[in-house]
C-alpha cells in the first residue's frame, strides 16, 4: 500500500486481488429497507433451501411396481412428450427459494427468491478490505431478494376473491378469519369420534363465522335466517354456546376500547331491524345460543363511522383477538363476573343516558350474560351492561349488541311461548324457529320474576308525554302493525321515567296481556291489533 | 443434497462492511486471466475538494484482450476505471457464502454500491464495436453450398436397418407354445412387478404367440378397453394379492 500526496488531494491506493480459490460461492442477501432488518442483531439464524416444489416437478415418480402400475408407462410418457414437444423444466436445486428463519421459533421468517438475469450482462463484485489494506474482489454468483413471512394466517386466492366480492357488504372483518378457523376445524372434526371432543372444539372455534354474515349491512335479515339455520341446525346449542363466548370475548375488548371514545347519538333509522328485548331476566341455558347469534345482528345499525373505525379497530384487534380468543374462552366463567363488574363501575360514572335504545339493547343484553353466568349478579351486571354498550356504539362490531338482540328476539319468542305452548328442544328445528322455540324450552317465568325492580311497569308512571300503559300500546298495535322494536322506540326511556330495563320488562307484560295478531312484514315479526 | 445449514454469523457480526461493485463483463473476463497471485490492479481512493473519487486502475498485464498473437491482441481494455459510488437506499443488502460443503456463512454488510466505468476514449469504443459485431452474429447460420453432397444419402435397395430385423426374425423362427402351466408361470410372476401390461409386452416377455397367450389370458386376466390404463391386460381379482407373492401362486389353477 502506498500512499501518494498531492497538492489539492491525498488519495491512497490499495491493491486489489481476485482470489482464485473458488471454495466459497458469494450471494447476495438483499432485504427491503421497509422490513427494517438489521442483521447484527441476529443471534441465530438457519437457512435451508425450499424444496416445496420438488413435488410438482417430481409427480410422476410413482413407485414402479406398485399396483396400478404399467409396463413401460414411463417409456411410454417420455415418448409421447417428445412427440407433442412439451418440455418440463428441470427441477434445479441451485434456483430454488431459500428460506431463512432468523432467531429461533418464534422470531422472523424470510423467504429468499433468486433475482434472474443479474450475471449476464454484468458482474458484480464484493469489495471486502483485508487487514493489510488491500482490497479483495470476489465475484457475486447470485442475488436473492429475501422477504419477510407473514406468522399470521392469510386467505387463500379463492379465499381473497370471495371476500372481495362482499368487501361492500361485510362490516366485521374478524369474522373472515374465524369463520375460515371455524370451517377447518369442522373438517377436521369430521374424523373424531368423540363428540364431546367436537363439541369443545367447535366451542373454541368459535363458528361466528355463520353468525357474523347476519349482520352485513343489506342482507341483515335474510341473511340471519340463513345463517341461523345452517349454524344452529345441528350443533346448535355448542355452537351457539361457542359463539357467544366468542363474541362476549371480543366484546368486552372492543367494549374496553370503545369506552374511550366519544360517544354518538343514535340515528333514527339505526334501530330498524332490531328487535326488542323485553323478556327481562330468565337467563337460562337455553338463551344462551341465541346471544351469540345476535350479537351479529346488531352491527346493521351502526353509521358508516362506526363501520370504517371498526375496521381499523379490527385491523389492530384482529391478531390480538386470535391469540386472546382461547385464552378468553377458557377463563371466561372467571372473567366475565369480574368484568361485569368493571362495567359496572364504569356504569355509575354516569353514561348510561347516551342513546336511549341501546341503553335498552344493552341492559338486557348483559341482563342475559349475567343471568347465565353469575345468576346473583343480575342487577349490577345490567347496569354495567348498559354503558358498556353506549360506549362501545360508536365504533365497534358490538358484541353485546349482538347479545341484546339475542335476548330481543328471546323476548319475542317467549311471548309465542306464551301463545302457543310448543315444546322440544329445538336441534333439528330451523333456526329461526329455533329462536323461538329455545326460551320456551326455559322455565317460562314471567319477567320480573328475578328482578329486583317493580315487576309491572305498567304501573305509575312518573310525569311524562308517554306513559308506557296497556292503553297506548293497544292504540299503536290497532293503529298499524309495529315490531317490538318500534314499540319501544315509542316508549323512550327518558319520557317515561323508566329504565330501559323496566321499559322492557313492562312491554313484554302488556305484550303477553294483549296477546296481539303477528304478521311477518320484511321478514321482521309485526303486531297488530284489530278492534 | 439438501443446503440446509445454520448461519455462521461472525463475519456479520464483526460488522465489516463490504462494497457491491458492478463491474463490465470485458473487465472481469480480464480478471480471470490473472496470476496465481490474484493481484489485477489498483484502486485508489482520493479525496479531491471534498469529494470522495475512488477509481482503479487495470494492471497492465491484463489490458491484452486475448492471448498474444491473436488478432485481438492489438486492442486494449482501458486501464482507467473511475467508480461512481452510491449509497445504499433502499435495499439492506448482506453478503452471505456458500462453500463446497455447504456451510453457509453471513459475510458481512453492504455498506456502498459502486460502478465501475471505464474511461470512455476511441479504444474503448473499438472494443465496443467488436463486442456488438460479435453479438449480433446468429447462431445459425445459412450457407450456400457449391457442390451437392453425394455421400450420406444414397438410394438402396433394402436398408441396412431392415435387412438385420429380417435376419432376426428368421433365426429366431415362430414363436413355440410352451407348456401351459409355465407360461402361466411367467404371466403371474410378470404380473407380480406391475399391474398392467400391453399385450405386445406380454408377448415380448413370454415370447408366446398371440393367439395362445390372449386364450391363456382370458382365463385368468381382464382386458381394461377404458379408464385409465387403455389396452391392457390384468388379472382377475381373485388372482390378485399384491401384498403377498405366495398367496398368488395358490391361487393358481393347476
Amino acid at each position: 500500500m502506498t500512499s501518494l500526496g498531492s497538492s489539492s488531494s491525498s488519495a491512497t491506493e490499495y491493491t486489489v486481488r481476485v482470489p482464485k480459490n473458488t471454495s466459497k460461492k458469494y450471494n447476495i442477501m438483499a432485504f427491503n429497507a421497509g422490513d427494517r432488518v438489521n442483521c447484527s442483531t441476529w443471534t441465530q439464524a438457519r437457512m435451508e433451501r425450499d424444496m416445496s416444489a420438488r413435488r410438482i416437478y417430481g409427480e410422476e415418480e410413482t413407485q414402479e411396481g406398485a399396483a396400478g402400475s404399467e409396463f413401460g408407462k414411463k417409456q411410454r410418457e417420455e415418448a409421447r412428450r417428445k412427440k407433442f414437444g412439451i418440455v418440463t423444466r428441470e427441477f434445479k436445486v441451485e434456483d430454488q427459494p431459500w428460506i431463512l428463519k432468523v432467531n429461533g421459533k418464534a422470531g422472523k421468517r424470510f423467504k429468499g427468491q433468486k433475482k434472474g438475469g443479474v450475471t449476464e450482462n454484468a458482474s458484480y463484485y464484493i469489495f471486502t478490505q483485508c487487514p493489510d489494506g488491500a482490497f479483495e474482489a470476489f465475484p457475486v454468483h447470485g442475488w436473492y431478494n429475501f422477504t419477510p413471512l407473514a406468522k399470521h394466517r392469510t386467505l387463500t386466492a379463492e379465499e381473497a376473491e370471495e371476500e372481495w366480492g362482499r368487501r361492500n357488504k361485510v362490516v366485521n372483518h374478524f369474522s373472515i378469519m374465524l369463520q375460515r378457523r371455524f370451517r377447518e376445524q369442522e373438517r377436521g372434526e369430521d374424523d373424531e369420534d368423540d363428540a364431546d371432543k367436537s363439541g369443545k372444539k367447535k366451542k373454541k372455534a368459535g363458528g361466528r363465522g355463520g353468525d357474523l354474515r347476519i349482520h352485513d349491512l343489506e342482507d341483515d335479515l335474510e341473511m340471519s335466517s340463513d345463517n341461523s339455520d345452517s349454524s344452529m341446525g345441528d350443533d346448535g346449542e355448542s355452537k351457539t354456546r361457542a359463539k357467544k363466548d366468542t363474541g362476549k370475548g371480543k366484546g368486552k375488548k372492543k367494549k374496553r376500547k370503545s369506552n374511550e371514545e366519544a360517544l354518538e347519538d343514535s340515528d333514527d333509522g339505526d334501530y330498524e331491524g332490531l328487535e326488542v328485548d323485553y323478556m327481562s331476566d330468565e337467563s337460562s341455558s337455553d338463551e344462551e345460543p341465541e346471544k351469540g347469534k345476535p350479537s351479529k345482528a346488531e352491527e346493521h345499525p351502526k353509521g358508516i363511522d362506526e363501520a370504517s373505525e371498526s375496521e381499523e379497530e379490527s385491523e389492530e384487534e384482529k391478531q390480538n383477538e386470535e391469540e386472546a380468543k382461547e385464552e378468553e374462552e377458557e377463563e371466561e366463567g372467571k372473567k366475565t363476573p369480574v368484568q361485569m363488574e368493571k362495567k359496572k363501575k364504569k356504569d355509575s360514572s354516569g353514561e348510561s343516558d347516551s342513546s336511549d335504545d341501546s341503553d335498552i339493547e344493552g341492559e338486557t343484553a348483559s341482563a342475559l350474560f349475567m343471568k347465565k353466568r353469575t345468576p346473583p349478579k343480575r342487577g349490577g351486571g345490567r347496569g354495567s351492561a348498559g354503558s358498556s354498550r353506549t360506549g362501545s356504539r360508536p365504533g365497534t362490531p358490538s358484541i353485546d349488541s349482538a347479545s341484546t338482540s339475542s335476548t330481543l328476539r328471546a323476548a319475542a319468542s317467549k311471548l309465542e311461548q306464551g301463545k302457543r305452548q310448543t315444546q322440544g328442544p329445538a336441534t333439528d328445528s330451523p333456526a329461526a324457529k329455533r329462536l323461538k322455540m329455545e326460551p320456551s324450552t326455559q322455565s317460562p317465568v314471567p319477567s320480573g320474576k328475578s328482578t329486583p325492580q317493580p315487576p309491572s311497569g305498567k304501573s305509575t308512571p312518573s310525569s311524562s308525554d308517554v306513559q308506557l300503559t296497556e292503553e297506548a300500546v293497544r292504540r299503536y298495535l290497532i293503529r298499524k302493525p309495529m315490531t317490538t322494536k318500534d314499540l319501544l322506540k315509542k316508549f323512550q326511556t327518558k319520557r317515561t321515567g323508566l329504565s330501559s330495563e323496566q321499559t322492557v320488562n313492562v312491554l313484554a307484560q302488556i305484550l303477553k296481556r294483549l296477546n296481539p295478531e303477528r304478521k311477518n312484514v320484511n321478514d321482521k315479526m309485526h303486531f297488530y291489533l284489530t278492534e | 443434497m439438501s443446503d440446509k445449514a445454520d448461519v455462521n454469523l461472525t463475519g456479520v457480526k464483526q460488522s465489516q462492511g463490504v462494497w457491491l461493485v458492478k463491474v463490465p463483463k470485458y473487465l472481469s473476463q480480464q480478471w480471470g486471466k490473472a496470476t496465481e497471485k490474484g493481484e489485477v490492479g489498483k484502486i485508489s481512493i482520493a479525496k479531491k475538494q471534498g469529494k470522495t473519487e475512488v477509481s482503479f486502475s487495470l494492471s497492465e498485464e491484463l489490458t491484452t484482450l486475448g492471448a498474444v498473437g491473436e488478432k485481438d491482441a492489438s486492442l486494449q481494455v482501458p486501464r482507467e476505471h473511475p467508480f461512481t459510488m452510491h449509497t445504499v437506499g433502499g435495499q439492506t443488502m448482506a453478503v452471505f457464502s456458500q462453500s463446497d460443503t455447504d456451510e453457509i456463512s453471513l459475510e458481512g454488510m453492504v455498506v456502498h454500491r459502486a460502478e465501475c466505468r471505464p474511461v470512455v476514449n476511441d479504444n474503448y469504443m473499438k472494443l465496443k464495436k467488436l463486442q456488438i459485431k460479435e453479438s449480433t452474429k446468429s447462431p445459425r447460420l445459412s450457407q450456400q453450398l457449391e457442390r451437392a453432397i453425394t455421400t450420406v444419402f444414397k438410394p438402396v435397395a433394402n436398408h441396412d436397418f431392415n435387412v438385420l430385423h429380417e435376419k432376426k426374425k428368421k433365426s429366431e423362427g415362430k414363436m413355440v407354445r410352451a407348456e401351459r402351466q409355465v407360461v402361466l408361470d411367467m404371466l403371474f410372476s410378470a404380473f407380480e412387478k406391475h399391474q398392467y401390461y400391453n399385450v405386445k409386452d406380454l408377448v415380448d416377455i413370454t415370447k408366446q404367440p398371440v393367439t395362445y397367450l390372449k386364450e391363456i389370458m382370458k382365463e385368468i386376466g381382464t382386458y381394461n378397453n377404458k379408464g385409465a390404463h387403455k389396452s391392457t391386460w390384468e388379472l382377475k381379482a381373485e388372482y390378485r394379492h399384491y401384498q403377498s407373492a405366495e398367496e398368488e401362486e395358490e391361487m393358481q389353477t393347476a
